[in-house]
């Protein structure tokens, strides 16, 4: 399979010191890819006990497109369901215009 | 025995040679003299001749052919018979000859038997791929159900049957068929009992065919069997034809009394050819459904031509994706106010997604609003139910989206602007200044409460509210293919369209866009505009009521 540039999509998961769970995301997160997030962020959730944080590193986040939104939102809704705080980290600029213009920053950037 | 004497003595001259191992070959031999009489027969050819001793005329118990072939080789001497070729029982031998210096022939015998029959074998599946290439690639051909369908009879009457009855699952309460003898295709619609046939019942539910030998051709309803049928039917197949995920319809095959009945593998062939033949009736059922589908949503899901209402300019424009499918994730509506003085409600707005889903999504919404038409005077209200009717367990897809309440007062359109998560609204002034409204929301859809702020804005003549989608401000090209036209291209543009019409605005940035897309692909785009006309107000007739305005 060859790889275009730009098309490098790469999730990076790990348990940290703190027990909060860490998805490191590189590529573009849409059509193609939402599918891949929400279930490696299940995983975590699916955790007994859940994981109290899952951190979602956005630095290498290239593209968030409306599909990807509803991917982040369902990962917000199954933490919301095990009490796990769902965070949004290192956001970029065109990721945290998104979610202020659809009212969906507050959900994604408390502490 | 003595009259062969003669013959036989140089013949066991000759087998004294090779002494009694001759008897005991791997391969029959025997030895006939030039009158037809056996002298000699070993082992192995005993076993296929069991009546020829020695001295028995080769007539009296071998095959024609080799008599045949042995007379000639007498009469013709060395050279004239190589070998000869025949059945024998179950098998297939070639005898090659020898001929000894007293004028008696050795007779070699081979067994061809799996030889030919793998031949045979060999042959009818070279056929029968080259007749299956061949079906496939003129099934595939078409995405029409009928001419699927006469293909498919077409094709296994020249092949594997006399005459071939194609039923698809019914319609309502009649089954389409398809019938074909002597390559006459008939489409008939028949109401029927699938239970009349043996094994139809179950091979248009997709089960296994049950074997021919156990369908009594005699029981066959008068539909089953088409009109111009010569003859008895003297054995039927009837197999399933399998679709995508469901059964495509059944295939009746049918031969003659004269004609040999269906063996096994004739059955399994005709099982073979059914799966493509079903297959490319699946394919033309789902392009034809689908297609269908489409085309009512298109016509249900296009946008409104839009017009002056109470005073007041709308105009849209709508340039889907340039991805296959045809209905996108944009729309808009504008539904009049019942009177000039009550308020007319503008949406504009894009569900997350694309295709078929995008547009189930889009019309509950646009037909959602329309109920909830009367409770437009409260945006957040509005928005609230609209979300709780959008929202799913099973799904996060949102929608977001832009209302716009329009009243015209006296020299103004007063707007009431709120945004649910959408790009938000650009207001360009007489003066050529753009400004955002301020006003701000929750998507729709998806999180179990919505917040929304609305923003009410009074637009002089000539002035413009824009409503649009993020296909306009994503859109990628420009000089080097991929840069986005982005928020300040758009509100430059835009200063630029102060008094205009709304209709010329929504063209004018529509060009604009298509320039920088250039022949990149692109996401939907939609835009409205709302603008106040630059008008002459003919002065109400009582004084009182807001009078009329031309544009």
């Amino acid at each position: 399979m060859t790889t275009l540039p730009g098309d490098a999509f790469l999730l990076t998961s790990a348990l940290d010191d703190d027990g909060d769970a860490r998805i490191r995301i590189t590529g573009d997160l849409d059509w193609d890819t939402a599918d891949e997030l929400t279930a490696a962020a299940e995983t975590f959730l699916a955790a007994d006990p859940p994981p109290r944080r899952l951190r979602l590193d956005c630095a290498g986040m290239t593209l968030c497109d409306s599909l990807g939104l509803a991917a982040l939102l369902m990962i917000h809704r199954g933490a919301a369901g095990t009490g796990t705080r769902f965070h949004l980290d290192n956001r970029p600029a065109a990721l945290q215009r998104l979610l202020d213009i659809t009212g969906t920053a507050h959900l994604f950037t408390e502490p | 025995m003595t009259s062969v004497e003669g013959s036989s003595r140089s013949a066991r001259g000759l087998l004294s040679s090779v002494g009694a191992s001759w008897m005991r070959a791997p391969y029959p031999a025997l030895v006939v003299d030039a009158l037809g009489s056996v002298v000699e027969i070993n082992a192995r050819a005993a076993d296929l001749f069991p009546a020829a001793v020695p001295g028995t005329a080769l007539a009296e118990v071998a095959p024609d052919w080799l008599v045949d072939g042995h007379r000639r080789a007498v009469r013709g001497g060395s050279g004239a018979v190589d070998t000869v070729r025949g059945r024998h029982g179950p098998w297939t031998l070639a005898a090659h000859a020898t001929l000894g210096a007293g004028g008696e022939v050795v007779w070699w015998l081979v067994d061809e038997t799996d030889r030919s029959l793998a031949e045979a074998a060999l042959r009818t599946e070279q056929e029968r791929t080259a007749f299956l290439a061949d079906a496939s690639s003129r099934l595939l051909a078409s995405l029409n159900v009928e001419r699927c369908m006469e293909l498919a009879v077409e094709l296994a009457t020249a092949y594997l049957a006399d005459a071939a009855v194609l039923v698809t699952p019914a319609a309502g309460k009649r089954h389409p068929l398809a019938s074909c003898v002597g390559g006459a295709v008939v489409h008939r619609s028949v109401r029927l009992d699938p239970a009349t046939v043996p094994g139809l019942a179950e091979a248009l539910r997709g089960f296994p065919p049950v074997p021919s030998r156990w369908i009594d051709p005699a029981v066959l309803p008068e539909w089953a069997v088409p009109d111009g049928f010569a003859g008895p039917v003297g054995s039927v197949v009837v197999t399933p034809l399998p679709g995508h995920g469901v059964p495509a319809g059944a295939l009746i095959l049918l031969r003659r009394s004269d004609h040999a009945a269906f063996d096994a593998s004739e059955e399994v062939f005709a099982r073979v050819f059914a799966a493509r033949a079903g297959a490319a009736l699946s394919a033309a059922r789902l392009y034809r459904e689908q297609s269908g589908i489409t085309a009512a949503l298109m016509a249900e899901l296009l946008p409104p031509s839009l017009r002056q209402v109470h005073g007041v300019e709308f105009a849209g424009g709508y340039r889907t994706s340039t991805d296959t499918e045809r209905v996108g994730g944009d729309f808009y509506d504008v539904h009049p106010g019942a009177g000039p003085g009550d308020e007319t409600l503008a949406v504009l707005g894009d569900v997350c997604g694309k295709g078929l889903e995008a547009a189930v999504l889009t019309g509950k919404i646009r037909s959602t609003l329309q109920a909830l038409l009367p409770l437009a005077d409260d945006h957040q209200h509005l928005l609230s139910l609209l979300n709780g009717a959008l929202l799913s367990s099973r799904h996060t897809r949102f929608a977001t989206l832009v209302l716009a309440s329009v009243r015209r007062r006296s020299g103004a359109t007063r707007l009431r602007l709120t945004s649910a998560g959408h790009p938000l609204p650009l207001i360009v002034r007489a003066d050529g200044t753009v400004r955002e409204a301020a006003t701000s929301g929750t998507l729709i859809g998806a999180l179990p409460e919505v917040r929304a702020h609305t923003a009410e804005v009074d637009l002089g003549p000539g002035e413009t509210c824009l409503l649009f989608t993020d296909g306009v401000t994503e859109a990628r090209g420009g000089p080097l293919g991929d840069a986005m036209f982005g928020d300040a291209r758009l509100q430059a543009a835009l200063a630029e369209c102060a008094g205009m019409p709304a209709e010329a605005v929504v063209e004018r940035i529509q060009m604009l866009v298509a320039a920088w897309i250039g022949d990149n692909r692109h996401d939907d785009i939609a835009v409205m505009a709302i603008t106040t006309p630059r008008t002459t107000h003919l002065a109400a007739v009582d004084g009182r009521t807001p009078g009329r305005y031309t544009a």
